[in-house]
């Protein structure tokens, strides 16, 4: 099961925007930054070339560390096999704003406007974000309609989940028509891009109340969920 | 004269204003010449090169850097002041060279091997600019050869290293193993940051000192001094 790659609108929360830019929920920031936010979401729009890649496959085997999905992909990580072990499926999906956001954010760098280059950077960050959500909720939906429930998204690079993994997603989805590569360390181009799996099990699996974090010692993690 | 140009630049400076079309990060500043204009007019007025930097530029960003700390302002704010400031230090450079003035010293900027992240190197690229340095930039995913050759060529005083992964940050290391081993090491202050790396780390891997943040770096910059050559 593979959806098509296709457009979606995006709305750039500005109250996201501003939290990627460092300010708490109860702090404005200054006229002149509040009026650089605003011109840059509007101008940013045009800059989006949102795009998806999704597959839902099955979680063959899971055990300790191991979860075995879609026939032969292995998983290693002891926080996704226990992410999955209750899970009958998994979406596999990639998303990405493309390079033009990100072309523009270095340009504005190279002049020397780093405070503009940094806006645009956080709009960038918020706006793929807005894709991975899409395809949570459409999997979210899909999982709803056969009576099932999904777990957290997670990311290779997340916990104790290698980044060296994202080969594995890749190779379970077509990452080149949605322009997006790897680099030897494993980092994707463009760099508005996330790539991940969520989880889909029966309720009675509580597959949906699984958080890694509640557990974890790393009270600092920019992950913390 | 001056001294009134001198006070507006700081006040100029701390509300982030390059030119007079900018807002200020408070209310009731449009219209007002910016930071720019108020240089080009201490310049006219006879005022040195080296006092709007010491007096004005600096002095406004350590303002700026005071209201960082104390949660104040945001890094969007201190972003558009050193902004201001990096404008203004275009339109002193040639004064500079003029009047003899030397920079405080250079710095070798680089995000390492394999990192492509590079914001907090240019936050604290800017930051050393607006504190009188002059910054060589190398860019992002910079090999160490690389690296090391620049610091061969360059003679710079410092290097800041960069990186945002805990799979890159090992980069650091391998560069400071490659200056020792030319001969390089002691000729240089090495200056390591990023969300991965620690106090701890840069002692691990033979740094000089590691910065929490812009302002950091800038202050551990000056502490380390000019290095013997």
């Amino acid at each position: 099961m593979l959806a098509a790659s296709r457009p979606l609108d995006i709305s750039l929360d500005r109250r996201q925007v501003l939290k990627s830019l460092g300010y708490r929920s109860d702090s404005e920031p200054s006229p002149r930054i509040a009026s650089l936010v605003d011109e840059y979401i509007e101008n940013a729009r045009q800059l989006l070339e949102p795009r998806h890649a999704y597959a839902i496959t099955n979680v063959e085997w899971v055990h300790d560390s191991v979860a075995i999905v879609g026939g032969s992909t292995i998983f290693q990580s002891r926080v996704i096999a226990r992410l999955l072990e209750r899970c009958s499926m998994v979406a596999v999906f990639l998303v990405t704003i493309g390079n033009r956001l990100e072309e523009t954010a270095c340009r504005l760098a190279e002049d020397g406007l780093i405070l503009q280059s940094y806006v645009l950077d956080a709009i960038g960050s918020e706006a793929v974000e807005e894709v991975a959500q899409y395809v949570e909720d459409m999997t979210r939906e899909t999982a709803r309609a056969d009576g099932l429930v999904i777990g957290k998204r997670v990311s290779p690079g997340y916990c104790d989940w290698d980044i060296s993994q994202q080969n594995e997603i890749f190779k379970m989805l077509d990452a080149t028509s949605l322009g997006v590569q790897l680099t030897d360390q494993c980092l994707m181009v463009p760099q508005k891009s996330i790539s991940g799996i969520i989880g889909i099990g029966p309720p009675e699996g509580k597959v949906d109340e699984y958080n890694p974090c509640k557990t974890c010692t790393r009270q600092n993690c920019l992950g913390r969920r | 004269m001056g001294d009134s140009l001198l006070d507006l630049i700081v006040q100029n400076v701390t509300q982030g204003r390059a030119s007079q079309d900018d807002e200020g990060l408070e209310e009731g500043w449009e219209g007002q010449p910016g930071v720019t204009e108020l240089v080009q007019k201490a310049l006219d007025a006879g005022v040195t090169a080296e006092d709007i930097i010491n007096k004005g530029l600096t002095a406004g960003m350590v303002i700026v850097g005071e209201k960082f700390e104390s949660k104040e302002y945001y890094i969007p704010d201190m972003l558009a002041a050193a902004e201001a400031v990096g404008a203004a230090m275009q339109i002193l450079e040639p004064h500079l060279a003029k009047s003899g003035m030397k920079a405080k010293g250079k710095v070798l900027m680089a995000t390492v091997k394999g990192d492509l992240h590079d914001i907090g190197k240019n936050i604290v690229s800017i930051l050393l600019r607006g504190a009188g340095y002059t910054v060589k930039d190398l860019g992002n995913d910079v090999d160490t050869r690389s690296i090391v050759d620049a610091v061969r060529e360059e003679r710079p005083q410092f290097l800041g290293l960069s990186a945002l992964l805990t799979s890159t940050m090992v980069q650091m290391g391998e560069v400071i193993n490659e200056l020792r081993e030319t001969g390089l090491r002691d000729s240089i202050k090495v200056i390591v940051g990023g969300a991965p790396v620690s106090e701890e780390f840069a002692r691990s891997i033979g740094a000089d000192g590691y910065g929490a943040d812009g302002f950091a770096a800038v202050r551990l910059v000056e502490s380390l001094g000019p290095s013997q050559q």
